[in-house]
């Protein structure tokens, strides 16, 4: 027991994990975190046009989580959300459960934002406010435009854990562009 | 008319001929914020033949763009049947995002008048 919680205290301190949460996501939760969240990145030394990229990404990775999480809870996506330093910056990266079909519509979205361009980014942003939200989408479907956007890079992976198909979600925003 | 700003939604006054617009914007649901600003802006426009918006946002997530598009482009509308409207964008120098957005939301109006402001 013991061990488990100095194995945590180590792996948080070690990646450089400042910021972590796991479990039942709502809006009314992402309001606490915000002001958390917002509170260490104002601590840090970073420029606030950083730590405002930094701040973009964690939200539209947490909508996504309350929104599209397959295991829910009442009104919340179970999943969680974290934000690191790195050598170079932050990295903020999100784990939620997905079903078969939300799966292949990620890796579709995702794939074709991963080849676009800053200049295709903003085309392709301004083309979905135009035309509204896709089928199934609570949002305007611009969450994962705005990621590409706001980070200095991003990837995506699909696990089979423990029966489960989890989606993992990360976004890198360099302090030295 | 002044809507309170909360740690979600940001401040927006309406005066005769004018709103101003300044905080942070990512609402738990947005229609919740947008519904009585754009029943006001109406009110607003329908009563001046100038009008006058003052914009200073140092965040907005996803789903607010779709309602800031919204109101640039009802804004724009109004404009192009005879009201004279102005917008001021400012922005703090150094946010290239709110700078971009700015821009960006410029890029499609047709009547409006809009300038952008950088602040220190």
């Amino acid at each position: 027991m013991n061990n488990d919680t100095i194995q945590l205290h180590e792996l948080m301190l070690n990646r450089g994990t400042f910021f972590c949460y796991a479990g039942p996501l709502s809006e009314e939760v992402l309001t606490s975190l915000s002001s958390v969240v917002k509170d260490q990145l104002t601590e840090t030394d970073s420029t606030s046009p950083i730590t405002n990229k930094v701040f973009s990404i964690f939200v539209e990775q947490a909508q996504n989580i309350i929104r599209y999480s397959l295991d829910r809870l009442d009104k919340s996506g179970v999943g969680s959300v974290s934000i690191s330093h790195t050598n170079d910056g932050f990295l903020i990266e999100a784990v939620n459960e997905v079903d078969g079909k939300s799966r292949e519509r990620l890796e579709e979205i995702l794939t074709q934002l991963k080849r676009m361009d800053a200049a295709e980014l903003k085309a392709a942003y301004k083309q979905r406010l135009k035309q509204g939200p896709p089928e199934g989408s609570v949002g305007a479907g611009l969450g994962f435009i705005e990621v590409a956007r706001r980070s200095s890079r991003f990837d995506f992976a699909f696990e089979e854990h423990n029966g489960q198909t989890l989606f993992l979600y990360r976004g890198w925003v360099n302090t030295h562009a | 008319m002044k809507i309170p700003a909360t740690s979600r939604t940001p401040a927006v006054e309406f005066l005769p001929g004018l709103c101003t617009i300044k905080g942070e914007c990512y609402p738990e649901d947005i229609t919740e914020f947008s519904a009585p600003v754009i029943g006001h802006l109406r009110e607003g426009i329908s009563k001046a033949k100038e009008y006058k918006v003052e914009i200073e946002l140092y965040y907005f997530n996803s789903s607010s763009a779709k309602f800031f598009y919204d109101f640039f482009e009802y804004l724009d509308e109004s404009a192009s049947e005879g009201t004279m409207i102005e917008v001021v964008w400012r922005h703090r120098e150094d946010d290239d995002t709110m700078e971009e957005a700015g821009e960006e939301f410029e890029e499609d109006l047709e009547h409006v008048k809009f300038t952008l402001e950088s602040i220190g």
